[in-house]
Formats: structure tokens, sequence, C-alpha cells
């Protein structure tokens, strides 16, 4: 106790001042500590997978705090990038294999860091299931996503419709900005080849997406 | 004549049968306050007891010198007022790194040893830094939270927190706001709190540590965190790292008036 | 070395509500562990509760239960003050014995 007393008393002045004067760091300030903590508060097996951490341009302008609204150029350049960014299959073929897109959409695995080791599997899970309901009478889906439940059955087969599912899987910034959802071709999680078969999976009569 | 019980479901549905009145029409909520009631969890508050008085390490002392913002070996209300700033250390500290340090400092483990045993193995009989984090933490039941940002590196802590909260990256583009930022939203069939709202945030800072039911263990704040930026896709964080406590300061300064209730109970 | 279990008795009318949590690995012995060996069996085969020495139940359990297993039961006949006493033997034959008083109930 007299210890303590001798303590703050010795600091009792500048500690009273520096309590007084207390301010909320402005956002330039805050931005540059947090960013510090961040390049020193991971580890991984290897640094290229630091990388990991680093914020591309669209990234930066969808991380505003308090969910603020993006201004027009924001979410018009972020759009851009977006589009710029889809690749598709050497084939052309958009359409791809919906038993293996149904496989893919209910794969929540595939490359997490843990205990010093990445999860390296054949291929990386679609994640779908985790935030989207699919086929009818599934129990176990998420919702932070919308239903995909009948997603052909209301859209149809066609060409542009093929070409709209498999760029809003590879990007969906393209044409919801800054949306919740993963950028999975653009950010490499998925392989264009991939993709296809969620397509089909989505768009194909025959896949349990479609059944009633 | 012995009983034969053949599992959990078994004495669970003897006590459903007898204990439970006629508005029993939501099992999901009467199987919750079931595990609130009696929640294995519990079990550790003992053994963190223990571990908190007993002489241990190097240096043979026990923890009751230990400091956690209120004076050495005041422990209610402590866990309440978490994370601080604390002199000595000229840091912000949450809990679990105050207990590393004291447990480095007074009883002479060595920090790298502390940080690895920290998060036990599932299954396993839990760690020694689970326990001590639940029984302190427990000493605080019935309390509310009550942060205070009077210290300018409480205030910055505060302000990297709430950055860190909105900032996405990795592959799959999350943020913590991306699963956290809406109500009534879920992974499969596993409930999102809904962190944007005071509700939710007092939800999550007084329900921690937890006895987390699919490891048969308690878990942390430390150990949550961890496990979220896993599933994102992140590099891992290091145990009491300045990330983890920014985080930890927003959430639980946006919870004050939380009423502590642990050991909580997670799936 | 076992951990204490924790046991709570309640009265209510003339029957107590009893509540126990204990803590034991429950292992099944066909889990596997990361080297791809068998974890050995380790389960708690028989609880007795007694009330005021005399046995109210007698269970032979197996590896169904799960791990840190709870077990309720209601015992007739109580007072505040009585005694609860519970024992567990497991298949090492590692055993364990805690016990309580029955507390009034509100």
């Amino acid at each position: 106790m007299k210890k303590t007393w001798f303590k703050w008393a010795a600091l009792g002045v500048p500690v009273l001042v520096i309590a007084g004067c207390a301010t909320y760091p402005d956002p330039a300030t805050t931005r540059r500590v947090a960013e510090k903590m961040v390049n020193e508060s991971f580890t991984a097996p290897a640094p290229a997978l630091l990388k990991r951490l680093a914020q591309d341009k669209s990234q930066q302008i969808c991380s505003k705090i308090g969910g603020a609204q993006l201004t027009q150029e924001e979410a018009a350049e972020v759009a851009r990038l977006a589009r710029a960014s889809i690749k598709y299959p050497p084939s052309g073929k958009l359409v791809g294999d919906w038993k293996r897109g149904d496989k893919l959409a209910h794969d929540g695995a595939g490359d997490r860091i843990q205990r010093g080791r990445l999860e390296k599997r054949k291929e990386n899970g679609g994640l779908c299931q985790n935030c989207h309901a699919l086929a009818p009478g599934e129990i176990n889906v998420g919702n932070v996503g919308p239903s995909l439940t009948g997603y052909g059955l209301q859209r149809g087969t066609s060409d542009s419709i093929a070409k709209l599912t498999y760029e809003r899987i590879y990007n969906a910034w393209a044409y919801s900005p800054c949306s919740n959802m993963p950028r999975l071709g653009a950010t490499g999680h998925l392989t264009p080849e991939q993709i296809t078969h969620m397509v089909a999976y989505l768009i194909d009569p025959q896949s349990p997406v479609n059944k009633k | 004549m012995p009983n034969l019980l053949g599992g959990i479901a078994a004495s669970a549905l003897l006590f459903l049968a007898v204990s439970v009145p006629a508005q029993a029409a939501d099992p999901l909520a009467v199987g919750r306050q079931m595990l609130a009631e009696d929640n294995p969890g519990e079990l550790w508050i003992e053994k963190g007891k223990t571990l908190f008085y007993e002489k241990r390490g190097p240096r043979g002392v026990s923890l009751e010198q230990c400091d956690f913002g209120m004076g050495p070996g005041k422990l209610e209300g402590a866990s309440t007022r978490l994370p601080r700033y604390f002199p000595d250390t000229d840091k912000v500290q949450d809990l679990e790194s105050r207990l590393v340090t004291c447990m480095v400092q007074l009883q002479g483990f060595k920090r790298e040893d502390v940080i690895r045993r920290a998060i036990s193995p599932g299954g396993s009989s839990g760690s020694d830094m689970e326990a001590l984090a639940l029984y302190i933490t427990s000493r605080s039941n019935g309390m509310k939270m009550n942060v205070s940002l009077n210290h300018q590196k409480e205030r910055e802590m505060y302000k990297a927190g709430e950055y860190l909260f909105f900032r996405r990256s990795g592959q799959t583009d999350f943020g913590c706001v991306q699963c956290h930022g809406d109500a009534n939203k879920r992974i499969r069939l596993q409930d999102l709190i809904h962190m944007t709202s005071k509700q939710g945030v007092q939800e999550v800072v007084s329900t921690w540590p937890a006895y987390r039911g699919a490891h048969y263990v308690v878990r942390t704040m430390q150990w949550r965190l961890y496990d979220c930026f896993w599933q994102m896709r992140l590099p891992e964080l290091a145990y009491a790292s300045d990330v983890s406590i920014a985080l930890t300061t927003y959430l639980h300064y946006q919870g004050n008036g939380a009423v502590t209730r642990v050991p909580g109970f997670k799936r | 070395m076992s951990e204490p279990m924790k046991i709570r008795a309640t009265l209510q009318g003339d029957v107590a509500d009893v509540r126990i949590l204990m803590m034991h690995p429950m292992e099944t012995g066909q889990r596997k562990n990361s080297k791809g060996e068998l974890i050995p069996m380790h389960f708690i085969k028989n609880v007795v509760v007694s009330h005021n020495g005399k046995t109210v139940l007698d269970a032979e359990w197996t590896q169904a239960i799960s791990r840190n297993p709870f077990l309720g039961l209601r015992v007739k006949g109580a007072k505040a003050g009585d005694k609860i006493s519970v024992t567990w033997i497991d298949n090492k034959g590692d055993k364990r014995t805690d016990e309580t008083a029955v507390a009034a109930g509100s």
C-alpha cells in the first residue's frame, strides 16, 4: 500500500496532466497505430502468407468505420476495379459440372492457418453453405447471404445468366461494391474452373438447387 | 439392481420429465436453460481458485500480489474494468495479458512457456490460463462491465480496436463486421452475435470465458479472437498481441453495462 | 488425481433436487490421436449416490456418456442439512467421492 502511494505520488503530477489532456486520436493517427499493430500481431508458417493481412485498394475503401456510406466515386471505383479483375476460363465455357459444384458449395474448408501449418487440400471449398441456403430442405445452412434455392428456376439457363452468375461469384463487388461476399475468384480462393462448376450447380435444372 | 443409464440424453430427459413446467414449447430454450444452470465450465472455477492461491513457478509465490487494476490481489470487479492502462508495464492490458505479466514477473515463469501453454488442446483437462481467467472473471459475476477510457493509451487502443473491427483483408475480404454487423444472422446453424448493437455486444462481453461444448474445455476471449482470424483465412493472431487487446478494448467499452455471468456456454 | 465434482442439492418441499457435474475424459476407446493411435478407454463405470448413508442411485455407465458428464436426480424424503454423497469409479479403478448438504429451498 505504502509503495503504491509513493509510486503514485512520484508520478502524480505528470499522470494527472496526461489524464487531463487525454484525447481521442484523429483517424490518420488511428490508422497508423492500428496498421503497426497488424504488422506486429500475427505469425504465419511462411512470410508470403503474412501478405494476406495487407489490404488492396478496394478493401481499404470498403473498410469504412461504423458502416458509413460509400460515396458515388468510391462505389464506382470499387466496381471498376472489380470488373477489371474478372478472368474467364481459357475454354470460354462458363458452365461446368453441377455435381462437382454441389460438392464445392457444401465445402467450408481449405487454406486456413493453424499451429504453424497451412491447411492445404486438393482444392479450396466454395464456402457457399456457410452463408446461403442452397437445395430445398437442407437445414444446416447460413443466412448471411440471400437464399439461392431455386436460383436456376427463377432465372433460366441463358448465356447471359451463366455469365452474370460466373461474374458474381468471381467478383461480387463488380455488381455490389463492398458487399459482404468474398471476391472468391479475384482473391484466388477459387479457380475459374471451380467457379464454372458452381455456376452449373446454381442454374442446371438437374441440380438439387432447382428441385422442388 | 443397477440402473443402466444410456447416455447424457437419458439423464437430460429424466430431468425434462419432472422439472420443466408446462410452457416447454421451445425445446431449444429448455436445453439452453439447462446448460446455463449446470455448466461443466463451473468445474474450472475451483481449479482456477486453487491455481491463484497456490505458490507456483520458479519463485514459489502465489498470484495474490498481482494487480489487476484495483490493487494487488483485489479481484471483485477487476475484470469489469479491463482492458485498462497499467503504469508498471506502460501498456493497456486485458485480463489474460495481465496474468501473463504476473506469472512472469511475480512467479518467474518464462513468457514463451506461459504463452505456449495458454490455450489448451480440445478434449484436454484445460490450461492454467483458462482456469485462472475464468476464476478471476467469476469474482465479478453479477457486476456490470465498467471500462473507462481516461488514459491516452486507452483511447488509442479503443480507436484502434474500432478501426480493426471494420478492417477487411485476405481472400475472404472479411473484417469482424461482415459476420457480426447484422441481426439474426447465422453461419450454417451457428448464430452470429450482432456486435454493432448494444444488446449483442453486451451478450459477448458478459459470457467469456465460456465452456466450449465441442472442445470440452473453457475457452477465453483471446482464444475466440484467434479462432475468428483462423476461419477468415488470415495468419495466426499472437496471444496477448496488441490487435487482440485493441479489439477487446473496443468490445468491452461498447458492452459497458453488461452484467458478468461466467462461465458462458458455447456450442 | 481427479478433479472435484460440483454437487448442488436444493430442497423443494420434501424432495431434494440434486445436480452433479463431474470432470472426466470419458474416452470411448475408439478415438485416434493425431498420430493415428487409438486412445485407450477411460470412462466412469459406476456412480453411486447416497442420502444420509443410504444408497438412492446405483448406476452402471458405459462409454456412451459424454466427457464431463452431468447427472441430475431427485431424492424424496429429504430435509435441509441431509448429506448427499456421490462416488464414481472408472474402468482404471480410479475412484472419487464428494458430498454436500441439502440446502433449504427458497
